[in-house]
């Protein structure tokens, strides 16, 4: 009898085997360590992308993210080119990562033949993308940019770069107003405080915050372009109707005085609290949180924590609209260079983001596997998983075609604990992705992002965004602001890599951050003597500074232009 | 040889044992030293290759990335004396260092003398327990409780008002940078640093203490002329490793706690060579800053002991 049964159990055994190995080829299973440059959440061991991932590519990933200083990370890996990551996002510094040599270019694996996914989806933008080492003047691509290449019409639902942030309920407590100007701004939050100085718990209002902790110092020496009508250039204002592209820095020039005079006066009125040139990011963001703060200036990304925690409080009132402000014709007359005219323009045309997102390392023995898998992540069906996930579970398919998600699917995907395990954020995340518009296929005019989806925008809207935006007639936030506005040439400057000049470039901010808070807190009377000891101060690396922009701008419009001449 | 030359060769033949004999004679103790001896030799002699790197330029990245990092010189010693906010930064980190010794120091001893005194034991180990519990707490926590505490509209202002006094501007004005660090640090090390001087405390043969009260010593007397003493020997030695610590006066909690209104007296040496040698890759100005702080710190402690020697104190080397 157990004889019996063993040969049984045998010959079961061959029969499951047979198949197998008639069964396709699929590719030898590798583990490939993934370093991501930014702190995150591992994700949970059967998440059900990853598996997926696992099975149709054969690659399983070793996540690391960032712990402690990214810089200093990225510059101790790279002292042994032998041992690093397989895959590599440096984040917000990934420029160094091409410095030192550490990824590989790209080129070499991606043409129209053999990845024609990656090669359609970089096209549009490919004199941007594809750029000449200056040593030895090949073509190279170490990155493929993880945003901003979308399809079809430019979405903008909402601001998601810098702007004049302000809550809800002040502008609806003044009756809906429309503000354009600084002095606009800056009186209805006055007007708002001396009527109700506390929020309904006692909570006394701050007016409005300057965020400054380390590279986040944007909040406080950025505005001034924008006041001038320049998208995010970084720290330098480029005149674009003039052909030689004549550049300088802002922050040290007489049309910038007003915007800190005006925040001087604020700080006296206290509507600017010192306690915001103390505050860390997570201060700061705490107290976003608390719905406490009425305005500020900042990026929407960059306090996306504190819009999430508000929702979930169902604080809406407290959760804020980007506004577009200017500086006002009298505010800078006689101040402005020669023949400029300020017209708000604070949304770009779409730009890929240029050097940000994961590189393939020098030690990753099998390069062509993730290329291979890029191709696959942008193929349709990929799309579809990477983006709104498995049909059934995560969204579903109406009878008219069009992809919806309910209430709960939807709130899960700004859930961090269900996308630990049903979200491959890190790889979504830095690796190439499609964007925008569904352009052909089952769900063409369609969005290729859920949060996009015009049935999730408005159909998910809380009733107070719908009865505020009612009230101005908008269909959509963006409509506070003028429509994306096209490029320059050159794209956007704050994407030039400093490092060549990097200790003067940290010269430049170390004043700053010194130098401008005081300048702001100076005692009555004393302003202008503060504001010309910090432009006198400043001014020598703020010509080093212009000086080398300027020569990158002409270097990126050059090669946009070449590249276009050529084709 | 006469007799006389052999007996005194024979008397001072054990003295003029050879280095080898002495080492098979105490094996067992040299065997012990061996873990010491090569974690010395792999953690802080190997490494010193590594000051190689002062001499050699990493300014231009490309060229790092190639494996070409030519010789220098001393330009990256001359790049960091050229610069104001270095002597700064030296600035920052002795006055730092000098205000943690000297408060830490003053506050350990004054709370061991006085739990030296307490009678009741349970009050006692209390009190201790109670003042060494901050030392685990990470400084991330501490410096967050601090800005708290400190912040303009904290408790610390609070009580200034209830005093009738106006607030006070704690995080955001340099000059109160360097007592604030030096209170935190005062704050969480106080209760740790006591223990070795209790333990000091604890050796000091009783009977001088009674030979102290019949020769009629009340209390205080006892503390000024047995107690003090006593621990003297475990002063000046932990003064003497402090000083040789002098050029690290932290770098967490001046990172944490100093912001852009502050920098100037918050950023130590460590801060700077994050921020323009490590952050910048330059490892380069990195190492020159690090060999001369070695060289001070050296100098500092070699100082120390030769003082302490010539007051006829207790030394370490």
């Amino acid at each position: 009898m157990r004889k019996l049964l063993s040969v049984l159990l045998m010959l079961a055994l061959v029969i499951a085997l047979v198949p197998a190995a008639f069964a396709e080829e699929t590719p030898e299973p590798i583990t490939l360590t993934y370093f991501y440059g930014a702190p995150g959440d591992q994700p949970t061991a059967d998440n059900k992308i990853y598996k997926l991932i696992e099975e149709e590519f054969g690659i399983k990933f070793e996540l690391e993210f960032l712990a402690g200083d990214l810089d200093e990370k990225l510059g101790l890996m790279c002292q042994d080119l032998d041992d690093l990551p397989d895959l590599f996002d440096g984040g917000n510094s990934a420029e160094k990562l091409i410095d030192y040599g550490a990824l590989i270019n790209l080129l070499d694996y991606v043409n129209p033949e053999d990845t024609p996914n990656i090669w359609a989806h970089i096209e549009p933008q490919l004199n941007r993308i594809i750029t000449k080492d200056e040593i030895t003047g090949e073509d190279v691509m170490y990155i493929i940019p993880n945003y901003g290449l979308p399809e079809g019409e430019q979405i903008v639902n909402e601001v998601n770069g810098p702007a004049f942030f302000i809550q809800k309920q002040v502008l609806a407590w003044a009756g809906y107003p429309e503000i354009h100007t600084l002095d606009e701004y800056f009186d209805l939050i006055e007007a708002f405080i001396a009527e109700n100085p506390t929020n309904p718990d006692g909570v006394p209002y701050v007016g409005f915050d300057i965020l400054t902790e380390d590279w986040r110092r944007f909040c406080m020496i950025n505005p001034v372009q924008h006041l001038m009508g320049r998208p995010n250039d970084g720290e330098v204002l480029v005149d674009i109707t003039k052909d030689d592209y004549p550049t300088e820095t802002f922050i040290n020039q007489p049309y910038a005085k007003p915007y800190y005079k005006k925040l001087n006066e604020e700080f006296h009125k206290g509507i600017i609290s010192p306690d915001t040139f103390v505050m860390s990011y997570d201060q700061y963001i705490a107290q976003l949180s608390t719905g406490i703060v009425l305005g500020m200036f900042d990026q929407t990304w960059d306090f996306g924590d504190a819009t999430n925690a508000l929702k979930t409080d169902e604080k809406y009132e407290n959760t804020y609209v980007a506004l577009g402000l200017i500086y006002d014709e009298d505010d800078v007359e006689g101040l402005l260079p020669d023949g400029w005219t300020i017209e708000e323009h604070y949304v770009n045309g779409s730009l890929p983001n240029l050097d940000r997102g994961a590189g393939i390392s020098v030690s990753c023995k099998y390069p062509e596997r993730i290329v291979a898998m890029w191709e696959k992540l942008l193929s349709p069906e990929w799309a579809m998983i990477m983006n709104w996930g498995i049909e059934g579970e995560d969204y579903s398919v109406n009878e008219e075609g069009r992809l919806t998600m309910s209430k709960e699917q939807f709130a899960n995907t700004t859930n961090n604990e269900w996308r630990k395990a049903n979200k491959a954020y890190a790889i979504w995340d830095s690796s190439p992705k499609r964007q925008g518009w569904i352009m052909e296929g089952e769900f063409a005019g369609q969005c290729w992002e859920p949060g996009n989806q015009p049935e999730n925008v408005f159909g998910q809207m809380n009733d107070y965004d719908k009865d505020f935006l009612e009230h101005y007639g908008y269909k959509k936030f963006a409509d506070f602001v003028n429509p994306p506005i096209e490029l320059a040439p050159y794209g956007e400057a704050w994407q030039i890599n400093k490092d060549p000049i990097s200790k003067d470039y940290n010269d430049f901010l170390q004043i700053q951050d010194t130098q401008l808070p005081q300048v702001i807190m100076a005692p009555e009377g004393e302003f202008d003597a503060k504001w010309d000891a910090f432009v006198e101060a400043i001014n020598p690396s703020c010509e080093i500074y212009s000086e080398f922009m300027h020569e990158e701008i002409l270097k990126l419009v050059a090669a946009y232009y070449g590249e276009e001449e050529a084709a | 040889m006469t007799d006389m030359a052999r007996g005194a060769d024979r008397c001072r033949a054990p003295k003029k044992k050879g280095f080898f004999s002495t080492l098979a004679s105490q094996w067992q103790l040299a065997l012990m030293s061996v873990p010491v001896f090569l974690y010395v030799l792999l953690f802080n002699y190997f490494p010193l290759w590594g000051w190689i790197n002062a001499f050699k330029d990493y300014g231009n990245r490309k060229l790092v990335a190639r494996g070409i990092t030519p010789f220098c010189g001393l330009n990256n010693f001359k790049w960091l004396f050229s610069r104001p906010d270095f002597f700064q930064a030296i600035r920052n980190t002795l006055a730092m260092s000098v205000i943690n010794l000297v408060f830490g120091t003053v506050a350990a001893i004054l709370l061991a003398v006085l739990l030296n005194e307490v009678r009741q034991r349970a009050f006692k180990r209390t009190v201790q327990t109670v003042t060494y519990l901050p030392h685990f707490l990470s400084m991330v926590i501490i410096v967050a409780m601090a800005q708290n505490i400190f912040a303009s509209n904290g408790p610390v202002n609070d009580i200034l008002a209830v005093l009738g006094l106006k607030p006070v501007f704690w995080l955001g004005e340099g000059k109160y940078f360097w007592w604030l660090v030096g209170i935190i640090n005062v704050w969480k090390e106080v209760g740790w640093s006591t223990i070795i001087y209790i333990s000091a405390m604890t050796s000091i043969d009783p009977s001088l203490y009674e030979a102290a009260a019949i020769d009629g010593a009340g209390r205080f007397q006892k503390i000024l002329h047995v107690t003090l003493p006593g621990i003297k020997s475990t002063f000046v030695i932990l003064l003497i490793m402090n000083i040789g610590h002098l050029m690290e006066a932290g770098f967490e909690i001046q990172y944490l706690l100093g912001n852009g209104l502050t920098a100037a007296y918050s950023r130590t040496i460590d801060i700077f060579v994050l921020e323009y040698g490590t952050q910048q890759m330059d490892f380069g100005v990195a190492t020159a800053a690090g060999i001369f702080k070695s060289a001070v710190a050296i100098i500092l402690l070699v100082g120390a002991n030769f003082i302490s020697r010539r007051l006829g104190e207790d030394t370490l080397i």
